[in-house]
């Protein structure tokens, strides 16, 4: 397999399914032959807590931090999370952002500042990366439930980024496939959703 | 063989199966937890015991003796678990072992589980012991597998210690075939001058014999060729010392580095992958081989100094780049960028703060998320009833100093409740809360602790209260379950959940057995009874203890447990928030129209319903 390496961090919220996106495409690059560490950091996370995952594909010897600007992809599935993952993003690289607004207690109450779209917007154009951001409006239904956010999101993230040229959508959709024997079409309907609202 | 996508954790657990283990003890702890966690759900290993003990110190005497018996075994815990094993391992490693005894220890560069960071090499050093440093899922498996062969070579205990980001990574190992264990009957010999203390002559004696093994396990890993020593060009060139985790950034600390203007051809470097015993002799030859050299290590500078030593006793002037020239921190985790800082330091070049600290500043416009108690999380009405009763007593809440403890029971420090005050270590609350009394605090002194770190290392301070009759009052708070570390057993969880065989110890009749005599059981669930308990304790003498109990939601939640089902009452609820201020439910939001509780989150325990005084929740039993 070429030893093209690739890095990506995933962040966002504990019951977002941010890990479960990491472990699926860990599962398929390892498949395909790469070398991968993917480090989830969960510490004492619960629904609601800082979720972020660190994969690193096509090094065979590498640490599992990734380093400033050292992250070809960014997938941030929550607006004002996404602002943790700035450190990270190489510059030209792909910024994908699920503009979902999860409000913690205090900002519900008004005691505490969320961030503005335009702000988190401007955060991430500086860093020079390519920025794609989803609104979450665009989460399409399946018999009558919402999908899962996170294989949408992937999905996107496999339309416009250089993650195409490590992984094809066909290798992506056996994982799905493998992950979720019974879920597999609903699962592949919510990735391939995310692919197409990409395009468009 | 099969290759398997693994955690370092689950890595350890293969390899000790691979190596024959007879005997795995351990307390859970994040990040070391998956080892123990992922053999349990394997069911049962027959021939190996497998358990959770009640602390880390009960866990290394058992594991100890079992390898005294000619068996191996293993040991697993966290970083500040070994604080609590030490007092054994010590004398354990005075008395060296027979069969294979590895004790697995992870630290937390970086704080990721919200513990002091400490460097467990220094505990290696204390007790002469031997320790391995995996940088990777599959060494974590390697070693393991090693550190059992090289223990009963030396016949001394073996370390093996991992980090957070490596024991909780996942990346693809061969595992190979489970070896059984040597079921042969044990022999123990009865030996008092290799197995006791007490007598001058025969403890130092072992103290001498600890060390030459200690200096035979530095021959035998020198000619292994653990440590890696790679010298590059001719003499007078840069060189890089790396530990563990860090000979993983080498080459990426070489292309950052060559980003700012450093191209550093022919780098020597020496991969440390042993850091106890020092790898002195490939120290030496890379001081004599290099003008500069540079450490990087996380946290404490042991191989740094070392270096200094070892340049000091060979007689070179090899400048040496790390810590103690402050290029690096002692604090948090590495990554390449700061390898490569220290990099372009050789080549003087002052690598810009920028580097490092690119992207802070975004990072802190994010909003802060404070954990909190999970939906139905009992805590979260012993948090409540404390407040309550605080100013039922006519006291504010700056008056009422409340200590706290390990696990999700300190989660009462954040908002809403704000109720908890600190926290040190295992079982700390209780003398902590006897330290102020003595110290003369006035007002009610309340010490929390749940039901696991009650058994771990709460009883010793609890049964100390009550011989002297402190003025102050312990809330045992007891959901069944070791929780915040993923849900282990403990002795405390209910008999149908224990592993078989084994027993429950029910917490209540311990306390009682005590000799506890003002003891209140309440349900956390029922506000007023809760309440009532502790308006109680903080007008009575002497010692009190409530034992707040019932089951943690995470878990009766995987058992599909729903007590009631609560609804809104949307012609009362007048969006006063008092619900959401007081119990900061994560199930509870605002809507346009009043409060909206989430049903898949909400498993009816009530405290809702009981803090609004507009009757608009409605409980109502299923």
């Amino acid at each position: 397999m070429a030893n093209k390496s690739y890095n990506i961090y995933i962040v966002g919220l504990g019951g977002q399914g941010v890990l479960t996106i990491g472990d699926l495409i860990s599962d398929v690059a390892i498949k395909k032959g790469y070398d991968v560490n993917f480090y989830p950091t969960k510490g004492m996370s619960q629904r609601g807590g800082f979720v972020q995952g660190q994969i690193r594909i096509g090094c065979p010897e590498v640490g599992p931090n990734i380093p400033p600007k050292g992250a070809d992809l960014v997938i941030a599935m929550e607006r004002s999370e996404a602002l943790k993952a700035v450190r990270f993003m190489k510059p030209k690289g792909d910024f994908v952002l699920y503009g979902l607004v999860w409000a913690p207690t205090a900002v519900m109450l008004g005691k505490a500042d969320y961030p503005s779209l335009d702000e988190v917007k401007g955060e991430l154009e500086a860093t020079g990366a390519n920025v794609l951001i989803l609104d979450p409006e665009l989460l399409p239904e399946y018999n009558g439930l919402k999908v899962r956010e996170n294989l949408f999101v992937l999905g996107a993230a496999m339309a416009r980024s250089g993650l195409k040229d490590i992984l094809s959508v066909e290798d992506i959709a056996r994982g799905i496939k493998e992950t979720w024997p019974k879920g597999a079409e609903e699962n592949l309907f919510a990735f391939e959703c995310g692919y197409k609202a990409a395009q468009s | 063989m099969t290759k398997k996508i693994v955690s370092g954790n689950e890595a350890v657990a293969y390899a000790a199966l691979r190596s024959g283990v007879n005997v795995i003890t351990g307390y859970p702890g994040t990040p070391s937890s998956e080892v123990i966690g992922s053999l349990m759900k394997m069911g049962k290993i027959e021939g190996t015991k497998i358990e959770w003990s009640t602390n880390e110190k009960v866990a290394v005497e058992i594991a100890a003796t079992a390898a005294w018996a000619g068996k191996r075994s293993l040991c697993t815990m966290k970083m500040s678990g070994l604080n609590v094993a030490y007092d054994s391992l010590i004398g354990i490693a005075f008395s060296g072992c027979i069969g294979g005894m590895v004790i697995y220890v992870c630290d937390d560069p970086g704080v990721t589980t919200g513990m002091c960071e400490q460097d467990t090499r220094g505990f290696a050093l204390m007790s002469d012991m031997v320790m391995l440093d995996p940088k990777s899922v599959q060494e974590s498996y390697d070693f393991i597998k090693y550190a059992f062969e090289l223990s009963e070579e030396i016949q001394y205990p073996v370390f093996v210690r991992s980090v957070t980001n490596v024991a909780q990574s996942h990346s693809s190992v061969d595992i190979e075939e489970r070896v059984m264990p040597n079921l042969d009957a044990p022999v123990v010999k009865k030996d008092i001058n290799k197995y006791a203390k007490a007598g001058a002559v025969m403890c130092m004696n072992q103290h001498r014999e600890l060390i030459d093994g200690l200096q035979k396990a530095a021959a035998i890993l020198e000619k292994k060729g653990i440590n890696k020593l790679a010298l590059a060009g001719a003499k007078g060139g840069i060189g890089l010392i790396t530990t563990g985790v860090c000979n993983g950034y080498i080459d990426e600390a070489l292309d950052i580095a060559a980003e700012y203007g450093c191209k550093i051809d022919n780098l020597s470097t020496l991969r440390v992958s042993a850091s106890v015993p020092y790898p002195v002799k490939e120290i030496q030859d890379l001081l004599r081989h290099c003008a500069i050299v540079v450490v990087v290590e996380e946290n404490d500078p042991y191989i740094e100094r070392e270096a200094y030593v070892q340049a000091h006793t060979i007689g070179v002037n090899t400048k040496i780049i790390g810590k103690l020239d402050k290029t690096l921190s002692r604090v948090g985790s590495f990554s390449a960028i700061h390898a490569a800082k220290a990099l372009c330091k050789a080549c003087n070049v002052e690598l810009p703060a920028e580097a490092i600290e690119y992207g802070k500043e975004a990072a802190a416009k994010c909003t802060a998320r404070p954990i909190t108690c999970c939906a139905g999380c009992p805590h979260r009405g012993t948090y409540m009833a404390i407040n309550k009763a605080v100013k039922n007593a006519k006291y504010k809440k700056e008056e009422v100093i409340v200590t706290g403890d390990i696990g999700c029971t300190i989660l009462g420090m954040n908002p809403p409740f704000n109720t908890v005050w600190m926290e040190i270590s295992m079982g700390a609350s209780i003398p902590c809360a006897h330290g102020f009394v003595y110290a003369g605090v006035d007002k009610p002194v309340i010490a929390t602790i749940g039901d696991s770190t009650f058994f771990h290392g709460g009883m010793p301070g609890l049964i100390n209260a009550i011989q002297h009759n402190m003025n102050m009052t312990a809330i045992i708070m007891d959901n069944g379950w070791t929780a915040m570390t993923g849900m282990q057993v403990n002795p405390n969880t209910a008999h149908e959940f224990q592993v078989e065989g084994c027993k429950n110890v029910d917490l209540v009749n311990v306390v009682k057995g005590m000799g506890v005599d003002n003891l209140f059981v309440v349900d956390p669930y029922n506000l007023a009874e809760t309440t009532a308990a502790l308006d109680q304790a903080l007008a009575l003498p002497g010692l009190k203890v409530i034992v707040a109990r019932r089951e943690c939601a995470i878990q009766a939640n995987r058992r599909k447990v729903k007590y009631a089902l609560i609804t809104v009452d949307y012609d009362k609820c007048n969006s006063c928030k008092s619900c959401i201020n007081t119990t900061g439910c994560p199930a509870i939001t605002l809507g346009e129209n009043g409060i909206i509780i989430d049903p898949k989150q909400c498993n009816g325990c009530g405290l809702c319903a009981q803090t609004c005084n507009k009757s608009a929740i409605v409980r109502e039993v299923i």
